[in-house]
């Protein structure tokens, strides 16, 4: 069984190839031919980054680590997210992600389904919670798919998250 | 033991009481083991532990060197166990002192420093652990260690020292135990303390137990689980400010063993975390009576005009939560339209008309009509509990009412305020009397009675995800709860008195109390069937008086054999 839920550099390659197959047989549009392939290859990398700033974002968020706002362009995007919030990972159903990159190359949006899962503390408005609470406990953790849609901008040669926001999926 | 004003006793105080017990050792009922004279050991510790180098010269007497210093003469006292030593002294001229104990088979030793010094109050014993082994001149030390563990849990003991005093000893938590003083009177309640659990092997155990919030007394000892025995320490001051510092051994008898809740496999101890930045020997103590706000009369009578709230959502520190209702069976309206009156004996007379799902009118003994807000429930076919505030009345009163209306028969937690002690903790009395109206039958003579059927049963109640507590009925009048850790080990515990009451079979209604904790009055009728209960609880705070839903899935997690201790009293 295949497995083409993931647009890769290689299938980009195999899509190009049939492509450029027509394209060589009428020669006058060769160099028009060669610059939408290098476009078109630069977008796929373009995609590819911003999805392995994504999985980066993933990887940091779950280890906690703070510097996960380096991967972020401005301060507010670094720490967007909810405070509750102690872990996403990718959905298991990852066919409805999508990497939509501007037509300037300068932008782009990544929507991707997630698993997250919340922490927070029960209200100490009990002898029971009081106690849970004293003991180090009274934590109530939940699991919901959302939908991560987090909004890109290239500096440079880097891709770093402009907005980030858990939307209902 | 809530109700009495341990003095605070000064650093002055201990060390005059200490210093004549420091150069003798402990007092001892039993026969002390010379086994340790003429020894010399090193007794290493892991970690930041202390490395000790003793030498034992007979007559109960020793010198001891700390990390290399200086030597000091103490008294010491030994008991042996076994295979087993434990030994302790006090450090002359300090607060300090060790209890120390060796496994002979192995090498393996923990220490357990302690000193008093407690949380706010010098008097209360702290105690430092420390895991390592006695050195062995050409073997490699032990790898293994006396180690934190599950292991005890859910057992309990009958315990009798050799001093002749009695207790019954719950184990329900990994970080607490439930004592019961047989001694003297013999109808105290139960009281907690935070415990250690030590494994050093299937049949022996090390155990702890500081009666934090009371007499600040340490107990330390060893279990010799098939045997039934023991054998340990007591460091502490009594009621009357006398220095406690002997060795004993005791005799037990097992008396059972309930569920533990941590996944399978899980052997684990130390289930609760450390407190941040805490000192040596830190750990986290339950300390409800520092803790609850205390209020006065005048301040609870604002209170409550301030603020009463019936069936509502509540929110506020102590308040009782919403969350404790979140399994509970939603309210039903099946009384309204009902009449009735109820007769207490020996209390008053309450008439009943009963207008709506949530509302009713109440007079007591012939009085006004009162408009009120009630919830009911009916936890099996026939049977309601329902609750409401009686306005105005000076102590604040309400009443947790069960009826039984295909029987005639009503049992009543009457909450109220204003007590002796501090104002906003809750008191309850409980009312036996009979319903009349239309179709009820009359029960005669007969009334729902007090029942044994709940003694030394511990039940599991999930109010919500996350929120889940046991509760161990210790002795006829005293209900404890346990709180559990994310992992399924019983944690924090307290105790309060507590009332139960035989329904019908399978039925039961019962209170407990958070005597000098929040003071909240919980009133549940716990159905052994459906393994879920119906409960009211009522509550006064800062933020005003409440009486609220309780509500648990229920598991039964087993059943102590204690009904012995507790004759039935006759006439």
């Amino acid at each position: 069984m295949s497995d083409d839920r993931e647009a890769t550099r290689r299938a980009f390659l195999k899509g190009g190839a049939v492509l450029a197959a027509p394209l060589a047989m009428t020669m006058p549009a060769t160099a028009i031919a060669a610059d939408d392939r290098i476009a078109r290859l630069q977008r796929l990398e373009d995609e590819v980054a911003i999805r392995a700033l994504h999985q980066d974002w993933l990887r940091r968020v779950n280890s906690r680590d703070a510097d996960r706002a380096r991967l972020s362009a401005t301060a507010r995007a670094g720490g967007c997210l909810d405070g509750a919030l102690c872990g996403v990972t990718s959905a298991p159903d990852v066919q409805g992600d999508r990497v939509e990159i501007a037509a300037d190359g300068k932008r782009a949006v990544g929507r991707f389904r997630c698993v997250i899962e919340t922490e927070s503390r029960i209200a100490p408005d009990s002898t029971l919670a009081q106690m849970a609470l004293a003991q180090g406990g009274g934590v109530i953790r939940a699991q919901a798919v959302r939908l991560v849609r987090a909004d890109y901008v290239k500096a440079g040669d880097r891709w770093a998250i402009a907005d980030i926001a858990l939307h209902e999926a | 033991m809530h109700r009495y004003a341990f003095t605070s006793l000064s650093d002055g105080q201990i060390s005059a009481a200490l210093s004549k017990v420091a150069a003798t050792g402990p007092a001892s009922v039993s026969p002390l083991s010379d086994a340790l004279a003429g020894q010399t050991i090193r007794i290493v510790t892991d970690k930041d532990g202390p490395a000790l180098v003793y030498r034992f010269t007979g007559n109960g007497r020793l010198t001891l060197s700390e990390n290399g210093g200086k030597a000091i003469e103490a008294g010491y006292g030994a008991l042996v166990q076994d295979h087993l030593t434990l030994f302790t002294h006090l450090m002359p001229g300090t607060l300090r002192g060790y209890g120390v104990v060796i496994d002979n088979a192995t090498g393996i030793a923990t220490v357990i420093e302690m000193w008093f010094g407690g949380y706010q109050d010098k008097r209360e014993v702290m105690r430092a652990i420390y895991a390592g082994y006695v050195e062995q001149a050409g073997k490699p030390p032990p790898d293994a260690r006396h180690i934190a563990t599950n292991r005890f849990e859910g057992k309990g003991f009958y315990w009798k020292q050799d001093t002749g005093y009695e207790t019954l000893d719950y184990y329900p938590s990994v970080a607490y135990s439930h004592f019961v003083e047989l001694t003297g009177r013999g109808d105290e309640p139960g009281f907690c303390g935070p415990s250690d659990y030590l494994q050093i092997s299937e049949d022996f155990y090390i155990v702890t137990r500081t009666e934090c919030e009371f007499s600040g007394t340490f107990t330390l000892y060893l279990v010799d689980l098939n045997r039934q025995e023991q054998i340990g320490l007591r460091l502490g001051f009594d009621r009357t400010d006398a220095l406690e510092y002997y060795l004993f051994r005791g005799k037990g008898e097992w008396l059972g063993q309930i569920a533990q809740f941590e996944k399978l496999g899980d052997t684990s101890g130390g289930a609760l975390p450390d407190p941040e930045n805490g000192g040596k020997g830190a750990r986290r103590v339950y300390r409800p009576l520092t803790t609850m706000p205390k209020m006065s009369k005048a301040e609870v009578a604002a209170a409550v005009a301030r603020n009463s709230r019936v069936f509502a959502p509540r929110t506020g520190a102590g308040s009782g939560a919403a969350g404790m209702a979140t399994h509970g069976t939603p309210p039903i309206d099946r009384l309204a339209g009902k009449r009735f009156t109820i007769r207490y004996d020996g209390g008053p007379v309450m008439d009943y008309q009963v207008e709506s799902a949530d509302r009713l009118r109440w007079r007591k003994d012939g009085g006004a009509w009162v408009d009120a807000r009630y919830n009911a429930w009916e936890p099996m076919p026939g049977v309601f509990l329902f609750g409401h505030l009686l306005e105005d009345a000076p102590d604040h009163d309400g009443h947790s009412i069960v009826a039984d209306f295909d029987n005639g028969l009503v049992t009543c937690f009457n909450g109220f305020l204003n007590t002796p002690f501090i104002a906003n903790e809750a008191g309850a009395r409980t009312l036996f009397g009979v319903i009349e109206g239309a179709g009820i039958p009359n029960p005669g003579a007969l009334r729902h009675e007090r029942t044994r059927d709940m003694l030394g049963r511990a039940i599991t109640w999930n109010y919500a995800p996350n929120l889940s507590s046991m509760h161990l009925y210790s002795t006829p009048t005293t209900v404890s709860w346990i709180i559990f850790t994310d992992s399924g080990a019983g944690g924090m515990e307290w105790s309060g008195p507590g009332d139960f009451v035989k329904i019908r079979d399978g039925l039961y209604f019962l209170y407990w109390l958070e005597e000098a904790c929040n003071g909240t009055l919980g009133t549940i009728v716990l159905n052994m069937r459906t393994m879920h209960d119906a409960g009211i609880g009522y509550h006064c705070g800062t933020e005003g008086l409440s009486m609220s839903q309780v509500g648990a899935h229920a598991r039964h997690a087993g059943l102590f054999d204690v009904q012995r201790f507790f004759p039935t009293k006759k006439g």
